[in-house]
């Protein structure tokens, strides 16, 4: 089995051991990994802007260097959201490009549920001492559906007790451009999230997409908390954020 | 579009840090938001109960507003044809102006000075009660919410509960100056006595009001009715005291039949407040028959366009669907940390943003498309499944092919995608990018004012890596 690793811009910008931890994830299912070179963005920033020109070049972009894996994997659900749902949508009248789009959606998978519902594989996960509380992002959850398969894997950590925050599945307030052009909001929104993660009192918030970790960590600390830590599932999963 | 120049949308904005500054307003929206969304999902929960699926159930309310509007014109024959045979007036309004005109001109043929409203939010787009005042004709709103805002001076900051916004000891100081009495302390649990005082006022306008003016939750294009679905009772007051009884909706709430209706019934209440149903529901038909203890002696429907029939066949057609439940809202993050008012005209909330710009023209409100995270969250609880965040999606791109987003974005935007297409200069980009994010955060790891996004670091920390991209990184790892 050959898989691309997408790590996408952010965690290349913000968090790179977000993306050496996805690799190593993928590594021990025993498969052949590819960071793919040439990869930079999926084009996300312009398709949310509405710059549908800009978002098809960057959507072609990428596929030129994603297709040719068995499967492309992404530790992020608002990526993986790009390329499975919006991608087919974006290119349908690009003859040729259209179908190629629909061929590629259905072998890209964000992290956890390649792991938990492609690979399979028990992964010897290493040990997690504390309790982590999981922040459901919203593309993963209402685009892709994933909300069984980060628990199920955190569960296998050892050491590791879950703690659900209230409205768990609520939005984190990060929305992209919108935490920049509408910043008051966003913090408003993203001051919730936090008021939420201190009534779980768990020792990591953790969540699969980096947009919306950045957006609570920048808020908790703000706040004063210095000791909630903020992880990407990947780091907890893959030993990097121990 | 004649009521465009009335939107405030394009100070969305600058609303939203005035709202979010305003103490009242942030503690009503705190209170009533959970309120709000545990009454939905326990409702939702319960139709089980009934051996009915939600998702089910919302395709087949999806299915009954996508039949009703492919041929919306032969409905709406329909019940020209059905509500006149039962003795009613049907009148057509282009615009809110021509909805102002109409009632106006009914209210002075027949000499009548008062008016006794329940909730209509067309109304509120026709700007209709200022029409009345300034034709020496008193609108008097007798739903309780519509009661309070009207008393302040205010318009609706939600389209089920207009006065969502307000704490209850601002209702208290209001009730107590208008109604001439002392102030007293007030608690939730006096809201009862509160509603009380409300009713004894309302109750005389009842009987004193010329007419009444009511929205419709649906027509029913076989039956020739108006459904009405209230929780509080002035609407079976407003549609059957006074003699004239005016009936002011939009074209697209037309369904065909009753079992349509039912079925819609099932969605309505459950997505609003998490009934099963509401406390009343009724179907207006006709006038006042022969036996008849109580009835308007005249009936007339305006059913008004208002800028919807052009959404007809457009890529917003979708939009035509909404039920006016208020779920959209009442999911919505953005809502809850703004209130109504920040929307700037009739709608709020998701739909609002969808609607604002679509009725009142896309460059008049161009922040509402933006003014979402994107979450989804009021996609997901639509009663009738619309796709809320693609229509705003939608608007974003109408925008720029109409190049109404500012240069500055545009050229932004450019100048990040040609980077984004070359590799090679975009990782040294990249390289430098981080390094000067890690200078900046000086050690510490996160940065505390950061001039190129002043928005973010204005409430948040902005949190860096040590200063080496993952390409980077990567391609030195690869290499040893």
């Amino acid at each position: 089995m050959r898989l691309a690793l997408y790590v996408t811009c952010l965690v290349d910008l913000m968090r790179p051991s977000v993306g050496f931890a996805a690799l190593r994830l993928l590594e021990a299912t025993g498969a052949e990994v590819v960071v793919p070179e040439g990869q930079t963005c999926c084009g996300q920033p312009a398709w949310n802007a509405g710059n549908r020109p800009l978002a098809v070049d960057l959507a072609k972009k990428a596929m030129g260097e994603l297709e040719g894996y068995d499967y492309v994997v992404i530790p992020s659900g608002s990526c993986t959201d790009q390329i499975r749902n919006v991608y087919p949508r974006l290119l349908a009248d690009y003859p040729d490009w259209g179908s190629r789009a629909q061929a590629l959606a259905g072998r890209v998978y964000e992290l956890t549920s390649f792991l938990a519902d492609v690979a399979k594989v028990d992964f010897d996960s290493p040990e997690f001492a504390g309790s982590v509380s999981y922040h459901d992002s919203c593309k993963g959850l209402r685009g892709l559906g994933i909300k069984r398969q980060p628990r199920e894997l955190l569960l296998k950590v050892r050491g590791l007790s879950l703690k659900e925050m209230p409205d768990c599945e609520e939005c984190c307030g990060f929305g992209g451009a919108f935490s920049v052009t509408f910043g008051e909001v966003s913090t408003q929104i993203v001051d919730r999230k936090c008021d939420s993660i201190a009534a779980a009192g768990a020792d990591v918030v953790v969540g699969g997409d980096l947009g919306c970790l950045i957006n609570i960590e920048g808020r908790l600390r703000r706040r004063g908390d210095e000791t909630t830590r903020v992880l990407h599932i990947a780091e907890v999963l893959g030993g990097e954020g121990c | 579009m004649a009521t465009a120049s009335r939107s405030q949308a394009m100070h969305f904005h600058a609303r939203a840090g005035e709202k979010l500054r305003n103490a009242g307003l942030q503690r009503a929206l705190q209170k009533a938001k959970p309120l709000f969304v545990g009454k939905r999902a326990k409702g939702i929960a319960a139709l089980a109960e009934d051996g009915l699926d939600f998702e089910m159930l919302r395709s087949t309310g999806k299915n009954i507003r996508n039949r009703t509007l492919a041929d919306l014109d032969v409905w709406l024959d329909l019940f020209e044809e059905r509500a006149t045979a039962a003795g009613a007036d049907v009148l057509w309004a282009r615009d809110g102006a021509e909805v102002s005109r109409l009632v106006v001109d009914i209210a002075r043929r027949h000499g009548v000075s008062k008016v006794a409203k329940s909730k209509s939010m067309l109304s509120e787009e026709a700007q209709l009660n200022e029409a009345l005042a300034d034709a020496d004709i008193r609108p008097v709103e007798t739903d309780l919410g519509e009661y309070i805002v009207q008393l302040a001076g205010e318009a609706p900051s939600h389209i089920i509960a207009p006065a969502v916004h307000k704490t209850i000891s601002e209702v208290e100081a209001l009730f107590a100056k208008e109604h001439g009495r002392p102030l007293e302390t007030r608690t939730s649990a006096d809201i009862p006595a509160m509603a009380q005082e409300a009713r004894a006022v309302l109750r005389e306008h009842f009987l004193s009001a010329g007419m009444g003016i009511s929205g419709a939750n649906f027509l029913i294009a076989e039956t020739g009715s108006a459904a009405l679905v209230t929780n509080e009772g002035n609407g079976r007051m407003v549609t059957t005291l006074p003699k004239i009884h005016v009936v002011i909706t939009g074209i697209e709430k037309i369904v065909p039949t009753l079992e349509d209706f039912a079925t819609l019934m099932r969605l309505l209440p459950r997505s609003a407040t998490g009934q099963s149903i509401s406390n009343y529901v009724s179907l207006l038909t006709g006038t006042k028959r022969e036996g008849d203890h109580d009835g308007p002696e005249k009936t007339v429907f305006i059913l008004v366009d208002n800028g919807r029939a052009d959404l007809l066949g457009s890529d917003y057609q979708d939009m035509l669907r909404c039920i006016r439940c208020g779920a959209c809202m009442n999911h919505c993050p953005v809502y809850f940390s703004l209130g109504g008012h920040a929307y700037g005209w009739v709608y709020p909330g998701p739909m609002g943003s969808v609607l604002t710009p679509l009725l009142t023209g896309i460059e008049n409100a161009l922040d509402l498309p933006h003014a979402s995270t994107g979450c989804n969250q009021c996609g997901a609880v639509c009663p009738v499944d619309i796709p809320l965040p693609t229509l705003m999606h939608r608007l974003r791109e109408e925008q720029n092919e109409r190049r109404l987003r500012p240069w500055s974005e545009r050229l932004a935007l450019k100048i990040w995608a040609w980077l984004a297409g070359k590799p090679a200069l975009y990782r040294w980009f990249a390289r430098r990018a981080v390094r000067y994010l890690n200078w900046l955060a000086d050690g510490s790891g996160r940065i505390r004012i950061f001039g190129l996004a002043p928005e973010w670091t204005a409430g948040r920390d902005l949190p860096v890596s040590s200063g080496r991209t993952f390409h980077e990184l990567y391609s030195a790892r690869k290499k040893t």
